[in-house]
């Protein structure tokens, strides 16, 4: 698994554009679901919810998201681990990553099921956008960037 | 249209967008950003219609709220999709995806037209009567199978190398060097 070369996932073309559609389908759900309460936070879209209850009804959603993230990422890319190690946009991507799911987990659940509103709020919304948003900007530079 | 997609992809912008390499990715990631809040929306929407999530929330409150912000998010999505398209117009006229994509929002559009009356701007009628109609499930059902499609043939326009002995345009001199 830990070689191009050797890892059955490489036997098919089909295979890593398959993973990518459940890849590009969970960080659908996933940031969607969690744009949809920054929005909120941002006081736009759902403003007759309170953002606790829009944050509690997207969650399970956002976990679902998440776990197609979770599985098609790494088997994507064992396919290829030194191509996206030593990739710099790959590694900006991981980190935004990390930052943004960290985020998300701590600081914005808190301020979010507190109903939050105000100056924080829009703090909180804008800093968790940005974050997805730089996972996003990470990935497709990917291609774009480093030793193909 | 092979003639308005070498038209397009001459003028000013489209060049830019293409000669330098970094206006495509950029545009490419605001565009899957938009996307990204798009598919929120959408499914938020769809799964509600669904009775599948957020079963405590009137429906007409989901749709009459994401109304606008929809709107303006498929604007952001449609900019840069026309930023994109055009600076490869001739490249995107033969590339099979490509035209999948557009056939789907083709789709998409009739779908939004066929089922305006009936159920989007028929909300609050369900939240009076507690009951979400059969027809307003398959809206949804369709919406959900139809954008899913839309966003699996765009992952594969990149698919698909360039033709470039038909090409005029000039290329990205890094294609040539990759051996894409």
């Amino acid at each position: 698994m830990f070689l191009a070369e050797t890892n059955p996932l490489n036997n098919s073309a089909l295979i890593f554009p398959a993973l990518e559609c459940f890849h590009i389908v969970g960080f659908a759900i996933c940031v969607g679901t969690i744009g949809i309460v920054d929005l909120r936070l941002l006081g736009i879209g759902m403003n007759r919810q309170k953002t606790a209850e829009l944050a509690r009804d997207v969650a399970p959603w956002t976990l679902a998201g998440l776990a197609l993230i979770l599985l098609s990422g790494p088997l994507m890319f064992s396919s290829d681990p030194d191509m996206y190690y030593l990739n710099p946009s790959f590694q900006i991507k991981m980190v935004c990553f990390a930052l943004a799911l960290l985020f998300n987990y701590t600081i914005r659940r808190r301020v979010a099921l507190r109903g939050g509103s105000g100056g924080v709020a829009v703090l909180v919304g804008s800093v968790s956008l940005l974050l997805w948003i730089s996972v996003i900007f990470g990935g497709i530079f990917i291609a774009f960037t480093g030793n193909m | 249209m092979l003639t308005f997609a070498q038209w397009v992809q001459e003028t000013g912008i489209a060049t830019a967008v293409r000669e330098l390499w970094l206006p495509y990715p950029i545009i490419l990631s605001l565009h899957l950003s938009f996307i990204a809040l798009a598919a929120g929306m959408i499914l938020v929407t769809n799964l509600r219609l669904l009775g599948i999530a957020m079963r405590k929330r009137p429906v007409a409150d989901v749709v009459d709220q994401l109304r606008w912000p929809k709107r303006i998010v498929f604007l952001g999505i449609i900019a840069c999709g026309l930023l994109l398209a055009s600076s490869k117009a001739e490249e995107y006229y033969y590339n099979v995806f490509f035209w999948i994509k557009m056939s789907l929002l083709a789709l998409i559009a009739v779908h939004g037209l066929a089922f305006r009356r009936g159920v989007y701007n028929n909300a609050a009628e369900f939240d009076r009567t507690g009951r979400i109609p059969g027809n307003a499930k398959l809206a949804a059902a369709l919406s959900l199978v139809l954008w899913t499609g839309v966003a699996i043939a765009g992952r594969g326009i990149g698919y698909i190398e360039p033709p470039l002995d038909k090409l005029h345009a000039q290329v990205l001199p890094v294609y040539i060097e990759q051996g894409r």
